[in-house]
């Protein structure tokens, strides 16, 4: 009974967007967002409902072919192609950041071909020092602006507190949900986890607070955890918005324990900084504390173990947080912020004495297979 | 084949300025190479179109430009085993070939201890420092000397933020280039201090001050010098203009670069006046509308000549644009005054664009070429591991079409003959920028003759 909760985030983890749809035919705004650095606070304070775009990984790329190049991001394609199909259809508008050059260089091919009435680029600086801050307070603000104009409304300061406070809570539980995974087996899988949080991310966030609460009460009363015991894994990597690599892990008789990805803790968990300027606070929190290897940031150490200290020490504090036993390092083919990190990462994980697994792949169902056996023996060898 | 491939053959070139690029090259890097042995004057990797320049060359630094390296290792075909090597570090042949090409050859040295075996012209020194910018243009330009230090530790960095706002069709970009200029003069000082620091010298701003003056007035005659390029026929064409970019983009702040255009536009006169083109018989004028070249195969310009097309113009490494046109606000200062032109030259076409119903910069721009040179096709090339330049190029093209055809014909509807107007044909290739696996020359010529043919039958079918 208590788990009627998973039944119901299967239903809009396969629908994806379905609750978004019947908000915009009771009258509500849905902005569309992709990656991250989206201040996702600022769309709740203008009234209007946050709407993680998705990929789909067993949706052929077709009509997002006639308009965008092949060597963008495979994973930034598939949501391009979804939308020109109308998948996202109740959209008023769209929001994308600079995260990567598939985005930006794409920017008008989504802003022209989509039409939305909305759309905005969020400039988000590429490297993170004092000045960057002070650019980035100016574009948030700018930002905000362009909402108001599109909504016809102010957004007062009253209403981005109470924005960055829902949006805390809502990083709160994720902890929460993150915590039941610490135990051996975890008591929510992987695959759960990453529906809940994906679904979470296409509704109001009191819906998903709402949702993150039922949740929380479900997991809680559990007696017996999802999975057996088996080896811990950590998946590192971008956005992985659809469970079929974690399926793979758990499948084999694995469980994810722990992760660094856009839609898991690189945007779940870092919090706002709550009672300052929230411009200011906002700008820390999406350009200092969202780890993404698209921000520059000094090599203050003057080494290379220190700057891999400095850049991928989450990645460790995670791994002996969460007790994993190995790791998978999952990039997407032409992505040029985190295929560059490649052998520093690997040098990291060496450092560490967490084993790892390097994946370089499509967005599409076409790799399961080969993706099943890389990983099955992956694990047999740290298993 | 791999002696074939070893020799690529020499591209010919129709003006003389183009054919002394070569040796300047060559000397470039040798003279890096030679900088370093005598340890006198500091060397920075850098990456053009940074509109830095002038403030290294201020400070007496020498640029090494890393993506000139990996280009002439490409021209030479010398580049897949610089390749090979990042591969085997973990790198991704998908990610730019400009920097794993960079990185495999600085792993290479760094682990000899000396350069690697027969390195093209000499190869790259160890830089002191390496200075880096992603701009909102480029992923590899950010990661890729951060990756090169894994294997150089020592070699500080500097990565420059240098940002400008993005088109938006219902936004005056001017009301926000205000906190924009303030954080681009912040990042240009903070180069500055950086570069004192490494160098131990003291700006000179009096000196700063020329070389950016020096930098305007080459900007302003490469554009005088360019438009030439209208005449009929073309005395000069893209081909050229990849040997060209050479003073644009790696020699700018230098009077090597003003006096390079001072001849280079005496030359394009006389060629005007005796009526002498790129192609003895010019047929077509054809737009590079995008995409960097692929540097082993630039003959195919010279294919593309032999059929009687010229290139009077092209998008690419045309990283000027006349100061004159643009309403920057005055400044004594020449750092502020750098950020005013790097915001100017990045907005420069958005207010026409923003006139033209459905338009939008780059689409402008190949309009207002296509026009002012009386172009007849665009020709595109989409390299596979750049998504800087080549991102975009596919919709730029359905856009044009979408509002712009120029072309008339007649078309018979319901039995009567009537004029209307159809959109510029255009041709994409594809291949890389360095990477050879990727070019099949067979395929390539083949969807040039095709293209032609399309370019006859218009040529042939005009309805005026």
């Amino acid at each position: 009974m208590k788990d009627d909760v998973f039944a119901k985030v299967d239903n809009q983890y396969t629908n994806y967007g379905i609750r978004a749809r019947e908000l915009k035919n009771q009258g509500q705004k849905i902005i569309g967002y992709i990656c991250s650095f989206v201040p996702l606070e600022i769309i709740t304070a203008a009234g209007c409902v946050p709407f993680r775009v998705r990929g789909d990984i067993r949706e052929p790329i077709t009509k997002g072919d006639t308009l965008m190049e092949t060597i963008v991001c495979p994973f930034i394609r598939s949501c391009f192609d979804l939308s020109v199909k109308g998948k996202y259809d109740f959209l008023s508008g769209m929001v994308i950041p600079h995260g990567c050059d598939s985005m930006v260089r794409s920017y008008s091919t989504w802003n022209y071909s989509l039409n939305l009435p909305y759309f905005h680029f969020v400039n988000t600086p590429s490297v993170v020092k004092e000045s960057s801050f002070e650019f980035f307070e100016e574009e948030l603000k700018a930002y905000k602006k362009s909402l108001e104009k599109f909504t016809g409304k102010p957004i007062t300061d009253a209403d981005l507190s109470k924005a960055i406070r829902l949006h805390n809570e809502n990083r709160n539980k994720a902890r929460a949900l993150y915590d039941f995974k610490k135990s051996n087996p975890p008591m929510i899988s992987g695959v759960e986890l990453t529906k809940v949080l994906t679904v979470g991310s296409s509704l109001p966030v009191t819906e998903s607070n709402a949702l993150f609460d039922e949740v929380l009460a479900a997991v809680s009363q559990r007696k017996e955890p999802p999975l057996k015991k088996g080896p811990r894994i950590l998946l590192d990597g971008p956005c992985v918005d659809n469970i079929e690599l974690m399926k793979i892990v758990e499948d084999s008789g694995a469980s994810v324990v722990a992760d660094t990805t856009c839609n898991g803790t690189r945007d779940s968990l870092p919090r706002v900084d709550e009672g300052g300027d929230p411009f200011k606070a906002l700008a820390r929190r999406y350009l200092d504390k969202i780890n993404c290897p698209k921000t520059y940031r000094d090599n203050t150490a003057g080494t290379f173990e220190g700057d891999a200290e400095a850049r991928f020490g989450d990645i460790g504090a995670y791994a002996r947080e969460f007790k994993a036993d190995g790791a998978i390092l999952y990039v997407y083919k032409f992505c040029d912020p985190f295929g560059f990190e490649v052998p520093a990462r690997k040098a990291y994980y060496e450092s560490i004495k967490v084993p790892l697994l390097y994946i370089e792949d499509l967005y599409s169902a076409g790799t399961i297979g080969q993706l099943k056996t890389r990983i099955q023996a992956f694990l047999e060898m740290i298993g | 084949m791999a002696e074939e491939q070893k020799k690529p053959k020499k591209r010919m070139t129709a003006t003389q300025a183009a054919a002394s690029i070569g040796p300047l090259v060559k000397e470039f890097i040798a003279g890096a190479v030679r900088v370093k042995a005598e340890g006198k004057q500091k060397l920075a990797y850098t990456f053009i179109v940074c509109h830095h320049e002038e403030i290294l060359r201020a400070l007496d630094v020498l640029p090494v430009w890393t993506e000139n390296f990996a280009g002439v290792c490409g021209a030479k075909r010398d580049s897949e085993r610089f390749l090979q090597r990042a591969e085997s570090l973990g790198l991704s042949r998908s990610l730019c070939t400009y920097a794993l090409c960079g990185i495999g050859f600085d792993q290479w040295r760094e682990e000899l201890g000396q350069m690697p075996p027969e390195a093209p012209w000499g190869g790259m020194p160890k830089p002191d420092f390496m200075i880096s910018t992603g701009q909102i243009l480029c992923d590899p330009r950010a990661k890729w000397y951060q990756a090169s230090q894994q294997y150089m530790p020592d070699v500080p960095v500097y990565n420059i933020d240098l940002p400008y706002p993005l088109f938006e069709k219902d936004q005056d970009h001017r009301d926000v280039w205000g906190y924009y200029h303030k954080y681009i003069v912040k990042e240009l000082r903070g180069l500055v201090k950086f570069v004192e620091e490494q160098t131990g010298k003291k700006m000179d701003y009096d000196r700063l001050r020329e070389l950016v003056d020096l930098s305007d007035r080459t900007w302003n005659l490469i554009h005088e010098t360019y438009e030439l390029r209208k005449a009929v026929p073309c005395p000069m064409g893209t081909g050229d203009a990849m040997n060209t970019m050479v003073p644009i983009n790696f020699m700018m702040g230098t009077q090597d670069s003003y006096n390079f255009f001072l001849n280079l536009n005496k030359e394009l006169k006389e060629k005007i006046a005796k009526r002498e083109g790129e192609v003895e018989n010019e047929k077509y004028r054809l737009l590079w509308g995008g995409g960097l070249p692929a540097w082993f195969a630039l003959s195919d310009f010279n294919y593309f000549n032999s059929k009687g097309a010229s290139f009077p113009a092209e998008t690419t490494y045309r990283m000027i644009a006349p100061l004159y046109e643009m309403d920057l606000p005055e400044t004594k200062d020449p750092i502020e005054h750098l950020a005013w032109r790097w915001l100017g030259y990045w907005t420069f076409w958005y207010d026409k664009a923003r006139k033209r119903p459905g338009s939008e910069p780059d689409v402008e721009r190949l309009i207002s070429f296509i026009e002012n040179f009386k172009i007849d096709g665009v020709v595109m090339h989409e390299a596979f591991s750049c998504r800087t330049w080549h991102v975009g190029l596919i919709w730029q093209l359905h856009q044009l079409g979408k509002i712009y055809k120029p072309i008339p014909v007649y078309v018979v509807t319901n039995g009567k003959k009537e004029k209307t107007y159809r959109e510029l044909p255009s041709l994409i290739l594809e291949s890389d920028i360095i990477d050879i696996t990727s070019y099949s020359e067979v395929d390539t010529r083949n969807k040039v003759d095709a293209f032609i043919e399309t370019l006859e039958s218009i040529r042939k079918n005009r309805a005026d």
